[in-house]
Parts: C-alpha cells; sequence; structure tokens
C-alpha cells in the first residue's frame, strides 16, 4: 500500500508539470488551431530568465525564490504576448502548415538562444521546497513533489477563476468559440490572441520552473516535458481546458504506476509506453477521452 | 505549367549560384602555406553535447598564443572549427569541407566517439591527419594499424576502468561493487577496463552491474537494485545527468555506500556541485581520476602551467571561464599539436606530421612534459604503442576541491 | 504532361544536372548529390503533406529505415549497394503502410504528434537490438568508389548515382500525382466530407500515401547513407524530420518542382549558408559566432524570415508572379491549392 502512495504521489507531481504545459498548448490550440511547437522551449527560456534573476544582481539586488518566481511570471506573460504579435501576427493568414513552420523556427531560436546567451552547461536551479520527506503511515511523501503539485495546481485554478469569472476571461473564450460572433460583439479578438499566448507563457514557465530542480537546467531540459504535455493534451482532447490538465495528471500517475508495479516497463520506456498509450486511446477515442468530436457538414 | 518551367529555371540559376562558388585553389602541401597553417575540427556546439564547446575555445586560445609569440617555423596556426551537432552526418559533410575545399592541413581534436568513428575512414582513404580526437574510445588508439592517420589523445576509457580495477584490487580487496555503467560503448569500454584490472581472481567483487540506456529518464530502478544488491561501493560510469541523478536517488533512497567512484568524464566539480546541491549527501568521498591540471583547485596554483593557463586564458580567450576544466584540456591538447607541428619540421607534410604524432617523448625525464598536464604525466608513442597518455592519479573529491592521492597510476602497464 | 513548357522545364532541369558537375568542385557536387537524395525524400514527403493535406513530423525515421535496411545489406550480406536501393524502399514503405493503417483515424493535429512518435521508437529500436543495428555505435559502410568498370571521383560518382534515381523518381512523382491518384489525394486534402461521398475510400488512400511516401524516403535513405557511409541512431534525430517539413514547406506545399527549392536549402542552409552568415555577421559586429548555439539561432532566424517572404514557399511566390498579384492578396489566399497543383 505505502507503494501505492508513493507512486501516486509522485505521479501526480510529474503529472501536474505535464498538465501544466498540456494546458498552455490547448490554451493556444483552442484560440488558434496551430499546435505551438515552441512552447516547451519557451517554458525553457523564461526559466534561464528566472535563474539569471536569481542568480545575478540586478539593479543592485539579488532576488530571493518567490520575488524571482512572479517577476518571472510576469515577463513570461510579456514574453509570450510579445511573440504571438511580433513573429506570428505576421502569418495569421497563411495556412496552417506555414504558421507551424514558425513556431518550429521559434522552438530552434529559443534553444539557439538559451545556449548562447547562458552557455549549454548543467545548470542548478533550485526548488523553494526543501528535498526531506513526510512520513505518513510508513509512507515517505516528498515535500518537494507536494509543493510541485501545489504551485502548479494553484496556477491552474488562479487560470481557470479569471476564465470564469472576469470580463476579460469571457471574452476570450467567447473569441474562441466564434471569432466572428465576438468581433460583432466589440471584442477585439486580434489582442486575445496575444493574451492567450500570454497565459500559455506563463503555464509553460511555471512547468519549466517545476522541473529544472530535477531535471537540471539547460538548453534541452523540456524537450522531453513537451512529448509528455503533448501526450496528455492529446489524452484528454486538445480542445479541452479540464481534459488536458486531466489527460496531463493522469499520464504521470499511469507512468508513475507502470514503472512501480510493472517491471519490463523500465524507466527508459517511460517516453515510448507513454506514446503506445497515447496511440490506444486515440485508435478508442480519436477525439482525445474528453474531445468532441467534430461533425462537419458538408 | 508555365509555373513548373518557371519554378525549375529559377532552380537552375539557383543552382547555379551555389556551385559557382567555388573553394580555395590547391596548394603544393594543402593547409600550408609559407606564412600559415590551417587545421581545422568538428565539435558539436548545439544541441545536448554542446556542453564541450569550451574545448575547441580553448583550443584557439592556445594556439593564438603561440601565434603571438611568432608561430610554428614562422607559420601562423589558422585553427577553425565548426558545429556538427553531434550527428554524424554533418561531420561527414564539413570534413569533406574540411579536406576538399578548405583544404586543411591536418584535422586536430575532433568531438566524439560516434562522429570520429564515421569519418575515419575517409580521412585515413585521403591520408588526411586525424589528429588527437575528443574520445576516449579505446579503437582511436589501438587501431592505429588498421587507421594509421588517426591517433587519440587523453587516457581511453578501457585504461581508465581498469586503473579503477587496480586500485580497487589494492585499497579495498573485500568491497563489494554495485555498477552502473551506460548500456552503449561509452559504458561498456569502462566496465571492460574495470573487469580486466580487477583480473580473474576478483571479478566476484563485483555484485551487480546495472546496464542503463540513456534517455530522458532517471535510472531510479538500477539504483535501488544496487542498492538491493547490498553493494557498499557504487561505481558510476554513465554521462553527467544520470550520474548526477545516480547521487540524488541513492540519498532519497536513503544508500551511504562507503565508496562512490565515478568516471572523469561526470566527475567534475560542477556537476558534482549540482548533486550536492539537489540534495545528494554522498557526493564528498568521490574517487576519480585526473591527468590535467585542475583549475578549480587552488592547490595547483603554484604550478608554471596553471599560471600560463590563466596567462592565456585572460589574454585570448577573456570571455571564458577560465575554472572550467573543458579549457584546459583544449589548451593541453592544443600545446601536444604545437610540439608536433614543430617536430615536423619547416618543410611541413602531412606524412612527417603523422610520423612526429607517432613518435612523441614528452615526459617528465627529458624536462619537456606537457605543463598543463599533472607532474609527471607522460605524452609518449613509439612503434607499437600508441597511446598517448595513459597515466592518471586517484583523486577524492571533498568539499569542492579533488585531493590527490598516491601516485600515478598507468592503466597500460605496470 | 500537356503543355510543352513542362518538356522544356524537365529538359532544363536535366540539362543543369549534366552540367553542374563539369563546373564545380568536388565538394560541391558532394552537396549537390545531397540535394538529390533530399529531393527524394521532399517529393515523397510532398505526397503526403501537400497533396493529401496530413502533416507528418517523422518522415526522417523512414529515411532511417531505409538507410539501415542498405546498410545491413552491404555490410552484413554483401550485397552490391546500389542493388539494396529498392528494397530499402520497399521495407520504408511498408514501415508506412503499417503506421498509415491506424493512423488515419487521426485528424489534423493528433496525427501530427503521433507521427512525433516514429522518429522516437525507430531510436529506441535502434538501440534495443543492438547486434543488428550495431547500437549506439552504428555501422560503417565502405568507401564511396565508382562502379561498373567507370572511373570516376567518388564524389561525382555518388552525385550521378543520386541524380539519376532522383530525376526518375520526380516522373515517377509526376505520374502519380497526375492521375487518378493524384485527383483523390487532392480530393481528401481538400474536403474528406466531399471526397467520401465521391467514393473515395478517404481511410485507405491516406493509408497508401503514408506508403508512398515511405517508400521515397526509405530509396533516399538508402542512398544517404551510401553517400554518408556512416549509420546510427544520432544520425536520424527529430531535427532530420522537421528539416524535411521545413523543405516542404520552402518549396511549397503541392509543388513538386519547388521541392528542388526545398531540397537546396535543406542542404545548405545548416553546411554553408548558416556559417557563412555568421562568419559575415562576426565581422561587423565582433562577437563570438563560435559560441554554443550560434548556428541554431542563425538557421531559425533565416528559416522565419523566408517564411515571411514567402509563406507558400517557393512554388508560390511564383505563382504570385504568374498571377501578377499583389502580396496581401496572396498572403489573403490559403497556402493549399486547388486547381493549380501540378508538377
Amino acid at each position: 500500500m505505502q507503494q501505492f502512495f508513493q507512486a501516486l504521489f509522485s505521479g501526480l507531481a510529474d503529472g501536474s508539470i505535464y498538465a501544466s504545459l498540456a494546458l498552455a498548448l490547448v490554451l493556444i490550440y483552442k484560440a488558434t488551431e496551430v499546435i505551438n511547437f515552441a512552447q516547451g522551449e519557451m517554458a525553457m527560456f523564461t526559466t534561464y530568465i528566472a535563474y539569471a534573476l536569481l542568480t545575478h544582481p540586478h539593479f543592485g539586488h539579488t532576488f530571493s525564490y518567490w520575488p524571482a518566481f512572479f517577476l518571472t511570471l510576469v515577463i513570461a506573460f510579456v514574453f509570450g504576448v510579445g511573440l504571438q504579435r511580433i513573429v506570428i501576427k505576421p502569418l495569421e493568414r497563411a495556412s496552417v502548415l506555414t504558421v507551424v513552420m514558425a513556431t518550429i523556427a521559434l522552438l530552434v531560436i529559443l534553444n539557439g538562444l538559451a545556449a548562447w546567451i547562458w552557455s549549454p552547461e548543467l545548470k542548478f536551479f533550485p526548488s523553494p521546497f526543501p528535498t526531506s520527506t513526510w512520513v505518513i503511515g510508513g509512507v515517505h511523501i516528498s515535500k518537494q513533489d507536494t509543493g510541485t503539485f501545489g504551485v502548479t495546481i494553484a496556477c491552474v485554478v488562479v487560470l481557470w477563476l479569471f476564465f470564469r469569472f472576469t470580463k476579460l476571461g469571457l471574452a476570450m473564450r467567447a473569441g474562441a468559440v466564434n471569432p466572428v460572433a465576438a468581433r460583432l460583439l466589440g471584442v477585439r479578438t486580434s489582442w486575445l490572441l496575444a493574451l492567450g499566448w500570454g497565459f500559455a507563457a506563463v503555464l509553460g514557465a511555471v512547468s519549466g520552473m517545476m522541473s529544472a530542480p530535477t531535471n537540471f537546467l539547460s538548453p534541452s531540459m523540456m524537450q522531453a516535458v513537451l512529448i509528455f504535455a503533448f501526450a496528455g493534451a492529446i489524452l484528454g482532447g486538445l480542445e479541452s481546458p479540464v481534459g488536458a490538465v486531466a489527460g496531463g495528471l493522469g499520464l504521470g500517475v499511469l507512468l508513475s504506476m507502470l514503472g512501480t508495479y510493472v517491471h519490463p516497463v523500465t524507466p527508459e520506456l517511460r517516453l515510448p509506453v507513454a506514446l503506445l498509450i497515447l496511440l490506444v486511446v486515440l485508435l478508442i477515442r480519436p477525439a482525445g477521452l474528453f474531445g468532441r468530436v467534430v461533425v462537419r457538414r458538408v | 505549367m508555365k509555373r513548373t518551367f518557371l519554378l525549375l529555371a529559377a532552380a537552375l540559376i539557383a543552382s547555379a549560384a551555389v556551385v559557382m562558388t567555388a573553394g580555395a585553389t590547391s596548394q603544393a602541401t594543402p593547409g600550408v602555406t609559407a606564412k600559415s597553417i590551417l587545421l581545422e575540427g568538428t565539435f558539436p556546439l548545439s544541441g545536448p553535447a554542446s556542453g564541450y564547446a569550451p574545448i575547441p575555445a580553448g583550443m584557439k586560445a592556445y594556439f593564438d598564443y603561440v601565434n603571438s609569440k611568432g608561430g610554428v617555423n614562422g607559420r601562423k596556426i589558422n585553427f577553425k572549427y565548426d558545429d556538427d551537432g553531434y550527428n554524424p552526418a554533418n561531420t561527414v559533410q564539413i570534413t569533406h569541407k574540411y579536406v576538399e575545399q578548405d583544404h586543411a592541413f591536418a584535422l586536430v581534436g575532433g568531438l566524439g566517439t560516434e562522429p570520429q568513428t564515421a569519418v575515419r575512414q575517409y580521412l585515413n582513404d585521403n591520408k588526411v591527419p586525424q589528429l588527437f580526437v575528443s574520445t576516449g574510445a579505446t579503437t582511436f588508439d589501438r587501431d592505429w594499424g588498421v587507421y594509421p592517420w588517426t591517433i587519440g589523445w587523453q587516457p581511453d576509457y578501457e585504461a581508465e576502468g581498469a586503473i579503477y580495477g587496480k586500485y580497487i584490487v589494492k585499497n579495498f580487496p573485500t568491497a563489494k561493487l554495485g555498477v552502473l555503467y551506460q548500456n552503449d560503448d561509452y559504458g561498456n569500454d569502462y566496465l571492460r577496463g574495470l573487469k580486466a584490472g580487477l583480473t580473474q581472481q576478483h571479478q566476484t567483487q563485483i555484485v551487480l552491474a546495472a546496464p542503463y540506456d540513456l534517455s530522458s529518464s532517471p535510472p531510479t530502478a538500477q539504483v535501488a537494485a544496487l542498492k538491493a544488491s547490498g553493494a557498499d561501493t557504487f561505481v558510476i560510469f554513465a554521462t553527467p545527468t544520470p550520474t548526477i541523478q545516480s547521487y540524488v536517488i541513492a540519498t532519497k533512497l536513503g544508500w551511504t555506500p562507503a565508496h562512490v567512484i565515478t568516471n572523469s568524464v561526470s566527475a567534475t566539480d560542477a556537476f558534482l556541485t549540482i548533486a550536492t546541491k539537489s540534495g545528494s549527501t554522498i557526493t564528498n568521498g568521490t574517487l576519480t581520476v585526473s591527468y590535467l591540471l585542475d583549475p578549480s583547485n587552488p592547490i595547483y596554483n603554484k604550478q608554471a602551467g596553471m599560471k600560463l593557463y590563466r596567462q592565456i586564458m585572460a589574454k585570448f580567450d577573456p570571455k571564458g571561464n577560465a575554472n572550467d576544466g573543458l579549457n584546459l584540456y583544449g589548451v593541453a591538447k592544443a600545446w601536444t599539436a604545437v610540439k608536433v607541428l614543430q617536430a615536423a619540421g619547416k618543410n611541413l607534410t602531412r606524412a612527417g606530421l603523422m610520423k612526429a604524432a607517432r613518435n612523441m617523448t614528452f615526459t617528465a625525464k627529458l624536462k619537456n612534459a606537457n605543463p598543463f598536464a599533472l607532474p609527471g604525466v607522460d605524452i609518449h608513442t613509439k612503434g607499437g604503442y600508441q597511446y598517448p597518455i595513459s597515466q592518471v592519479t586517484l583523486v577524492q573529491y571533498n568539499n569542492n576541491v579533488f585531493q590527490p592521492l598516491g601516485k600515478l597510476i598507468n592503466g597500460r602497464g605496470a | 504532361m500537356r503543355s510543352r513548357l513542362g518538356y522544356i522545364g524537365f529538359a532544363v532541369l536535366v540539362a543543369a544536372v549534366v552540367v553542374a558537375p563539369l563546373v564545380s568542385t568536388h565538394y560541391r557536387t558532394y552537396q549537390l548529390a545531397f540535394v538529390a537524395i533530399y529531393l527524394i525524400a521532399l517529393l515523397g514527403l510532398n505526397i503526403l503533406t501537400g497533396f493529401t493535406g496530413q502533416i507528418s513530423l517523422g518522415h526522417g525515421a523512414f529515411l532511417g529505415v531505409g538507410a539501415y535496411v542498405t546498410t545491413i545489406l552491404v555490410v552484413d550480406h554483401g550485397w552490391n549497394d546500389l542493388l539494396t536501393l529498392p528494397v530499402a524502399g520497399v521495407v520504408a514503405g511498408v514501415a508506412g503502410l503499417a503506421f498509415g493503417l491506424p493512423a488515419t483515424r487521426f485528424a489534423g493535429p493528433y496525427l501530427a504528434l503521433a507521427t512525433f512518435a516514429i522518429p522516437l521508437s525507430f531510436i529506441g529500436l535502434l538501440k534495443r537490438f543492438p547486434h543488428f543495428t550495431g547500437g549506439t555505435l552504428g555501422k560503417q559502410l565502405p568507401s564511396v568508389h565508382s562502379q561498373f568498370g567507370i572511373h570516376a571521383n567518388s564524389s561525382v560518382w555518388i552525385y550521378w548515382v543520386s541524380w539519376i534515381v532522383a530525376l526518375v523518381m520526380f516522373l515517377l512523382a509526376f505520374m502519380l500525382v497526375r492521375g487518378r491518384l493524384g485527383r483523390a489525394l487532392r480530393s481528401v486534402r481538400d474536403s474528406e466530407i466531399a471526397a467520401t461521398a465521391s467514393g473515395v475510400s478517404t481511410a485507405g488512400v491516406k493509408t497508401l500515401a503514408f506508403g508512398i511516401s515511405a517508400f521515397f524516403c526509405g530509396i533516399a535513405g538508402g542512398l544517404f547513407a551510401i553517400a554518408v557511409t556512416y549509420v546510427n541512431p544520432d544520425t536520424f534525430p527529430i531535427d532530420l524530420s522537421i528539416l524535411l517539413l521545413v523543405g516542404i514547406v520552402l518549396g511549397g506545399a503541392g509543388s513538386l518542382s519547388g521541392m528542388i527549392f526545398g531540397a537546396l536549402f535543406v542542404e545548405f542552409i545548416r553546411i554553408t549558408w548558416g556559417p557563412a552568415l555568421l562568419d559575415l555577421f562576426s565581422q561587423v559586429h565582433h562577437i563570438n559566432t563560435r559560441a554554443p548555439g550560434s548556428s541554431l539561432v542563425v538557421y531559425g532566424v533565416v528559416l522565419l524570415l523566408v517564411l515571411y517572404i514567402a509563406p507558400a514557399g517557393a512554388a508560390g511566390l511564383v505563382r504570385q508572379l504568374l498571377t501578377g498579384k499583389t502580396a496581401v492578396a496572396a498572403w489573403a489566399k490559403q497556402g493549399r491549392t486547388a486547381a493549380e497543383d501540378q508538377a
């Protein structure tokens, strides 16, 4: 039983990192029908910004963890908005393939830029949570895992509250569902896309900063996480924010359980197994677990 | 159809433009003019292996230093390098460029076992020196008979593994070894060496050898298995990321082995510090080997080589991190390249260069040893023995510094 | 081909192929051989992505399959390297069909992400069967050498072999998209509902497109192995699949002759133009252009700039020229084309 809870908690922690990035992917996909392949590298880049804030004095002042964390979220938001306005908007009339290619170009640029500015060797990134564990009923629960889960889910919840209860959130949801009608009602849909990228960047930054302590900071640190996030987003259905979060968490837990109880599933098989699960789910439910199958009329 | 025609015509013009940009004309000895020598090399400057980028930077800094003192026999060294991203297909194309377009005199320091293996046949077919490759794969030294134009430099992985074996037999003959090794030629070279060093009698000291496939996931199950095997000595033969993760996982699992032995590539102050900060309690006491001066260890500050190294870095690579041993590795390698260039004489030929490389004697006894290596480390090749460096010293890591333990050990000899 | 201009265009291409090695250095000729190899792969991928509208992020793996088939047959079984090419193509084609069968259930982005799994699985498989594949160290092929009694420089030899195969594959692709199959492919791309209503089996067409595109990539892969003389898992990373997609977009999805531009870009950007741009930049700004990551930044920026200038690729630019529309109007049009699709 102990093993079960330990696997559950560590699975939830990993899963929350995937869920955050998956939600970012879905945010952008819902609004623009484009998969942002650069989401992982944006998360990595903003994590490096946090690293810079934490390790070098700025304006004569070195930041401690939480101030740096929140400042990074703000910077990430601006960064996301900026990228959408400057890089993606000029291509809004082009084909899906072209826009996908633009996000790939962004991926490449951010990866190279991070290595160029901060040099590519592994760096240590602190976690705000202690590395010790609580022992409850014989189960070792890592404080770091709990903290990771808590922070990520808190961000997701805050975002949900924003979308549900603010006018701007309502406008964004309207813009995603029916851009034409929204525009007719006076909603400036173009800027909403930019805001969507901004929020996605914030979610990515959270994902990055929570995963850097265990994966170590390097330009390629988010590449595997991105794939797991894709898998989670697809599992949940690309159109469903709830699905993305559920999918990410579920994938994390499932992989953790498989790794603990099914012995042939060694750690290096995690990625192929995730992809296999993905393929199987898609075969049964091609729009993901929570997705709606869109029926197009001729 | 018009579109097809226009496209094809435009493609023709584009190709013509591409084709016309021809390369340099060939010279008597390629890469050598009255005033310069062209040396080139491929290194991973992008992608997951780009952490090695300080190596060519260090090499360039040293060559610039030598140029500032007049060069080699009146010629300045022109060292250029390109990014192959650790993809052998890129290495092959860039190497063709070096040989057929740039007409480099020699390729020096090329990095990566697989990338350099990919171009080895081509370079040997074309009789271009593949000098001092940056990899410890044993084949580059051992197979000189088949590839006479190729030579390694650093102590090879098998030799390093053997040194650990010898040290264990001498100092912990009853230890139980749990070995985590990367399941590729890198890890297997080390493991083979370890077994050879342990000798027949002590093979059973290895209670479990757990292979690990390099991937995105930490080796949690393997470390758990090693702990469960009752091993009291943790031996790690893996690249940096899984090595650091192993330290952290071991601590999380509550395993405190009496000894930890880690391969030198991964046991650097930078990586071990990350392990400690990430929660490992077993980094102090790590045993590994070293053969070069360590810029992050103050005990070497008084060495002439260290002073020279810092001067060179300050003047010729001020943006580089002089405390990063990879820069010193590059400097030490470039020193060797300059020495063989000098030995090859004023009348430089590729064959002459290889001859010099195969007859190196830079030893403490002759007072011409590499100043950037640990005192006593010789570089020598002769006849059938083509392992340039094979001596190392065991060092122990404590609080950010590697303390030498005892004398130099030769991995390929007594 | 209905118009004489088409024949002339192809003749011009053949003429260019014949003349090029006579006026280039051996090294350039070697690079142009790779242009031919990438062209074959792009023609195949274009059939899937440009003509059938399915984005694939995994075709580098089919290149890898072909490369390993050729390598294993040559190194372990002593086959003549050129004879292995059809086998490489067929094996890769079968793998493509095998993936295509289940994959046709997935729509757009789901398919793209599922194809992401192919190269990752391929690399995993390579490492899991080292006795067969050589594991991480891979396998070495014999040096490129001319055969059949012809004495030619090895670069010239591989150039000719690659271009002859490329021209043949170009004609094959042309014939495929010209006829009924081509119409079926395009109908699936443009409107699956309408296609089904017209009696086209969309699942069958998509599967076939996967198989055909994989076949092309397999042949390209075999030539790739022969030219590089070495294969290992690092040789076929995800970057390769992405690079192929870049070639499609820059050449112009849906245009076969545009692929020549795509192939030129794919070959020259990382090895030649990127470093040249960096050298130029370093002279102006004195920043360290040998810093890690700099080559990637240049590659990405160039890619973005080309996308802004020609969002529908080289073929799109030419279309603009021909139809005389202004840039704004051309950008207002979707990247896909209907009646203008041709070779």
